[in-house]
């Protein structure tokens, strides 16, 4: 459980600071289970600040996505640090960002969060399709209590752990300059869930299952947009001369799409699930990110956004690299 | 024509009946939510769900419509793309839904007139079934619409326990029940009443309200206000908003060929994206993501009711259903009433 109080406490002494411009955390949404980014440039905001076991996106996109004006005739760019609330899969987005020189660290100021698991909201929302609101959320041994209504209801926490939280390396920040409440023990990983089935099947009937997936894509684009490592100036699937990706959305442009997109994430994928989690059309992403990172993980050693200080495994080399693929 | 019943249990042969002579279209089971799908058949119907993930404005303006197809070359040829003529239904479309394309038809039939659009449109016929339960984020009554309007559809079903009450609206559905008024049964006044009764329910159980009152003359005075660049720092810019919504219809045309042939296609665009409206000289006018959300504000409620005196907006709520960042487009349009009061 995180205290709410000493989270407000604490996101209030970073907006005070001079050389802070704004901090980016999380607040109840507008209705049900929504939960809405919050943007404090001043400490009269962080009153509505919130952590809870909802608040799974992923903030570390926001960085890199400011909106930046021309500036006037004798403006100066607000060049003042950013603070951001992170969970541990936050911070590895932030520290694989780092490690690729798209942010510096001295430009961020982390609030880090310990975190034992997010509600998935797709799930939470099919439990109770149909409510209002929720007055609050709290995690309390192996149990989330909901009370809606007055009413609380207590359900077990693998029936609204998001999938991808099990096999979670980073419950707790990897790196922070505030860190709100104890760190909490990593529990035992298992590994996301079908990849076994999906690992037995043979190609055709992989390609089957995948085949109907993307076949439904509207191409909306949501995973790369959520995704805080999809931060290209401009994307490939975006350029016209080549167009590598056509703009018709069948089967093939969007598998071309998908897969392009896995494929980009190969070692720089953190797990967050974010992309999976915003797709409209349900599309299991996170079983590719998650197949990728297990290869990369037996063929290199490797888990992204662990350790600011290392490189990014597309630039680097060792010797003994396994080179099975190369002919 | 008078109103009519259909029993629960003639329903698999009502779909049979339907898709033997058109391409039938309903809502389908797909993986947790539904889509419209061509069916053929009863079991792949499926009404569990209030809305389909995707609006039906699919089925009449395609994401993807080849235009024309080309080919190189001094002999190169250009061929116009067949309009599609065939006979269609779109069963159990919300009055929502349904009330996009009198939305849509200004766009379409209006300066320019599609053929793409036009023959799909007239082509089909609109069954609408009514909302017995309408969900958490619906604020069709707002647009004076209700959850049992008959205004836009041709046929309309409100499903009471054991039947279906059916009401014949217009010519075009008149035509298709007359080929198979044997399996209907003749309505009573009681019958009548209780869809009065569950669309009155409906109505009280719409929570969300959006003031719509003197908001053209509002959104003029606020085209610079701060409320544009708070509302658009949460928001990371993907299409789900626009491609979920019913009514939304930019659209971009694109040439892609091969060595051999080509085809120019339309395809959906979105203001959400960076390269929407961008010019070919490198200037874009929305440059920065605040100016593409206040875009897709005043499309909706400012420059589309002065256009074609119509909101470009049905309150569905997918949106702010889907939308990953919980923007939402009623708390928007309050906070425009609130700042324009002060």
């Amino acid at each position: 459980m995180v205290d709410q109080q000493l989270l407000i406490d604490e996101v209030k002494k970073v907006v005070s600071r001079d050389d802070v411009k704004c901090v980016i955390g999380y607040k109840k949404g507008t209705s049900g289970f929504t939960i809405s980014p919050a943007f404090a440039y001043s400490t009269e905001y962080v009153d509505k600040f919130i952590f809870n076991p909802l608040c799974k996106k992923n903030l570390a996109a926001y960085p890199l996505l400011e909106d930046k004006l021309p500036l006037k005739r004798e403006e100066k760019e607000d060049k003042r640090k950013i603070g951001i609330v992170a969970k541990g899969c936050d911070t590895r987005a932030l520290v694989q960002i780092i490690q690729e020189k798209g942010l510096k660290r001295e430009d961020l100021v982390i609030i880090g969060i310990p975190c034992s698991g997010v509600i998935d909201y797709k799930k939470i929302t099919a439990m109770f399709p149909n409510e209002e609101a929720y007055s609050t959320i709290e995690e309390e041994q192996g149990f989330y209590k909901i009370s809606i209504n007055g009413k609380v209801h207590e359900i077990a926490k693998e029936e609204l752990l998001a999938d991808y939280c099990t096999s979670c390396i980073a419950p707790n920040p990897v790196i922070y300059d505030v860190l709100i409440g104890e760190e909490v023990e990593h529990w035992d990983l298992e590994e996301h869930k079908n990849l076994d089935v999906l690992e037995e099947k043979d190609v055709g009937a992989r390609w089957e299952y995948w085949k109907e997936h993307f076949d439904r894509c509207i191409r909306c684009y949501a995973c790369r947009e959520a995704c805080p490592l999809c931060y290209c100036k401009e994307c490939m699937a975006d350029l016209l001369n080549p167009q590598w990706i056509r703009r018709s959305v069948n089967l093939s442009e969007n598998t071309a799409w998908n897969i392009m997109r896995a494929y980009h994430l190969a070692g720089r994928c953190v797990g967050c699930g974010e992309c999976e989690s915003v797709c409209p059309v349900n599309i299991p992403l996170m079983e590719l990110n998650k197949e990728i990172e297990k290869d990369v993980k037996n063929m290199f050693e490797y888990s992204a956004g662990m350790d600011s200080e290392e490189k990014p495994l597309f630039g680097t080399f060792r010797p003994d690299d396994p080179e099975e693929f190369i002919m | 024509m008078e109103n009519l019943i259909l029993q629960k249990d003639k329903l698999p042969e009502l779909i049979e009946k339907l898709s033997s002579n058109h391409v039938l279209y309903g809502p389908t089971e797909e993986n947790g939510f539904s889509l419209f799908k061509q069916i053929s058949n009863f079991d792949e119907l499926n009404l569990k769900y209030l809305l389909t993930r995707v609006s039906p404005k699919s089925l009449i303006f395609k994401q993807t419509e080849t235009l024309f197809k080309f080919t190189p070359g001094r002999k190169g040829t250009v061929t116009t793309a067949e309009v599609y003529e065939e006979k269609s239904i779109i069963f159990a479309i919300r009055p929502c839904d349904a009330r996009s394309f009198k939305i849509l038809d200004p766009v379409f039939e209006g300066n320019f007139e599609d053929p793409f659009y036009i023959s799909k449109r007239k082509n089909t016929v609109l069954i609408g079934l009514t909302c017995n339960s309408p969900e958490k984020n619906c604020f069709c009554t707002s647009f004076d619409d209700s959850p049992g309007s008959t205004e836009n559809v041709d046929i309309l079903f409100t499903d009471l326990d054991d039947k279906f009450f059916v009401e014949v609206v217009t010519e075009k559905g008149k035509n298709l029940i007359k080929s198979i008024e044997d399996i209907f049964e003749k309505s009573t006044k009681n019958d009548e009443d209780s869809k009065r009764n569950i669309v009155t329910n409906s109505v009280e159980n719409i929570t969300r309200k959006m003031d719509l009152d003197g908001l053209v003359p509002k959104l003029d005075k606020m085209f610079d206000h701060e409320l544009w660049h708070n509302t658009a720092q949460k928001c990371i810019g993907c299409g789900i908003c626009t491609y979920l919504c019913p009514t939304c219809h930019c659209f971009d045309m694109q040439d892609e060929s091969s060595l051999r042939e080509g085809a120019r296609i339309r395809v959906w665009d979105s203001c959400m994206y960076p390269e929407y409206t961008h010019h070919a000289s490198g200037h874009n006018p929305r440059a920065i993501r605040m100016s593409r959300v206040r875009n897709r504000v005043y499309h909706k409620f400012s420059y589309f009711p002065k256009n074609e005196d119509i909101t470009a907006c049905t309150g569905c709520g997918r949106c702010i259903d889907y939308c990953p960042v919980n923007i939402d487009i009623i708390d928007v349009i309050e906070k425009v009433g609130v700042i324009s009061n002060e």
